[in-house]
């Protein structure tokens, strides 16, 4: 394992899309959420910056920003490390080299898992360092009130990359794959999940869609909406976080397989 | 001892056989060309034996087996166009092969210098140009002095002067004894590396053996005289000709070991009773041979 993790590194640590998403991520994650310190009054019921930095509530925000970040960047990464493998030839040279297609395929699922496993450490430093400086009585039950976040966090960004890693071996090109990995999560399962499924049947199964169970694990913090959903339809709007949970288990699952038994069956 | 055995190796793409029942062998130490013209199946073959390309049917075994699956760490191959991360120098490139390859200590130094890379060695490759592209894809197939090296068209798109660099290196490779597999469209490259040689067409193999055997070098002279049948019989039987055939253009073209004077060969027919209205001496070039071979089938 620590062979081909070896090996993804030597691959990618010049790469510049890795560099840029990296230091990206790396800023905009305490970045963003210390805007909040722009806006002193806030429209009820937040009322108050204070609960973006507190603890517990502050693994909620700072994971709702880190949800579009690792959407954003990892979700990218994937499809690009794989992608270009593919325009550059170089896993067909990888293959000749020695490196058998399983290896091939484990070099790269060991990679999304330890890059979403840095991206939860990160999300917890950044969390305990903002939530111990700003959270003027610390009671360690209020600490970890809310840390089942960071192993959520991980498997959120993880899903992404499941699903990146999946279309990047489909699809094979890096421009096709990176307007597919947008289309689907931004518009075509909103578009099956309201516009169809929600029509045929008003049933939370509408909920066990791959990405909006990716989205559930490290979901939007408040929404006004999500009272008024669950009044008119009878169920919440968003799944239980142990339900994402397995569901994100399963289709990661699902994908992943798809895509090595893509790299085991074709001719490259 | 055996280093590659082919065995009714067969790729078919939709209704098109791009190999069709291919066996050969190459033993160690061989010098082996594969030569064909563009579109006989080279390039699949070696695919399939480097398991890049999945064959319908037929088998192949590495070095009898020894290594298994993972045979091809032992095996330095150069497919097609050479394959590089760009953004990554020429040490970097080299350093992941190495890497694949599980190579302790590689000298990267040395085989840079063997192919006139050093100076630029911590250039990007995607500044390199197509020789230095070429010459990089050599050096990286040497990385851990592999058993077996592989060159698929290693001058395809070369100036003269790369032409002529490549073949001098490779010759220098072929000459230390090392095992080389070569597939080429060009008859003269293949006769300046290659002891043994396999042609194909259409992705069948066409003839195979040593390259003296397969590629004639003999001596070639037309003749014509007023009683062709009675001439062609006469030199039929004659020990020094090896072969007298009688051409379209109604002259007998006599094949011979050795270099013989035109006179020597007038002379030969006079003492038969053949007065010779024709004599050329022809020295076939060798590119028509291949021409001929693969064009008979």
């Amino acid at each position: 394992m620590l062979y081909l993790l070896r090996l993804e590194w030597k691959k990618i640590r010049k790469l510049t899309s890795f560099r840029l998403f990296s230091i990206c991520y790396l800023i905009l994650l305490p970045a963003i959420l210390l805007t909040g310190l722009r806006f002193d009054e806030l429209p009820p019921p937040i009322n108050t910056n204070e609960v973006f930095f507190m603890f517990p509530t502050v693994w909620q925000y700072l994971g709702y920003i880190g949800n579009w970040l690792c959407f954003f960047f990892f979700g990218f990464l994937s499809i690009v490390v794989v992608t270009t493998e593919h325009s550059y030839r170089t896993m067909r040279q990888n293959i000749i080299t020695g490196l058998s297609r399983q290896q091939y395929f484990l070099s790269k699922f060991y990679l999304i898992v330890v890059v979403s496993l840095l991206a939860a450490l990160y999300y917890a430093l950044c969390g305990f360092t903002i939530g111990y400086l700003n959270t003027e009585a610390i009671y360690w039950h209020k600490v970890w009130q809310n840390a089942d976040y960071i192993p959520r966090y991980f498997l959120m960004c993880l899903g992404y990359m499941s699903f990146g890693l999946f279309l990047g071996f489909m699809i094979r090109r890096t421009g096709i794959a990176l307007f597919l990995y947008l289309a689907y999560i931004m518009f075509i399962e909103l578009i099956l999940r309201w516009g169809v499924h929600l029509q045929i049947v008003e049933h939370r199964s509408m909920h066990f869609y791959p990405m909006n169970a990716v989205e559930d694990l490290v979901a939007l913090p408040f929404l006004e909406m999500a009272d008024e959903f669950t009044s008119k339809y009878g169920f919440s709007i968003y799944l239980q976080p142990w339900e994402a949970s397995i569901t994100v288990l399963v289709y990661s699952a699902l994908f992943l397989y798809l895509a090595y038994w893509r790299v085991t069956r074709s001719d490259l | 001892m055996n280093v590659l055995r082919i065995n009714g190796l067969t790729k078919k793409y939709g209704r098109i056989k791009a190999v069709d029942e291919l066996s050969l062998e190459v033993e160690q130490g061989m010098a082996y060309g594969i030569l064909g013209p563009n579109g006989s199946g080279k390039t699949t073959t070696l695919g399939m034996v480097l398991d890049i390309t999945h064959p319908d049917s037929g088998s192949f075994e590495w070095f009898e087996g020894q290594y298994g699956r993972d045979a091809r760490r032992h095996v330095g191959a150069l497919l097609e166009t050479p394959n590089f991360y760009p953004y990554l120098n020429a040490i970097d490139n080299l350093g992941i092969v190495a890497h694949i390859k599980q190579v302790k200590a590689p000298r990267f130094d040395e085989l840079l210098k063997l192919v006139n890379l050093y100076e630029r060695r911590t250039s990007k490759f995607r500044t390199y140009s197509l020789g230095m592209k070429q010459r990089l894809a050599i050096a990286s197939a040497m990385v851990g002095d592999p058993e077996v090296l592989i060159f698929d068209e290693p001058t395809n798109g070369l100036d003269p002067q790369g032409i002529a660099e490549i073949r001098n290196t490779l010759q220098r490779i072929a000459e230390t004894g090392k095992t080389i597999i070569m597939a080429s469209h060009i008859l003269d490259e293949v006769e300046k590396v290659c002891s043994h040689v396999a042609i194909i067409k259409n992705g069948h193999l066409l003839a195979s053996g040593t390259v003296g055997a397969i590629i004639s070098d003999d001596f070639l002279v037309e003749v014509a005289a007023e009683d062709m049948p009675g001439l062609q019989a006469a030199f039929k039987t004659d020990s020094r000709i090896k072969k007298a055939e009688l051409q379209e253009e109604g002259v007998l073209l006599l094949h011979l070991e050795n270099e013989t004077p035109a006179a020597a060969i007038n002379e030969w027919a006079f003492s038969k009773g053949h007065t010779l209205s024709h004599l050329r001496i022809v020295k076939k070039s060798l590119e028509a041979e291949f021409l001929e071979i693969t064009a008979n089938q």
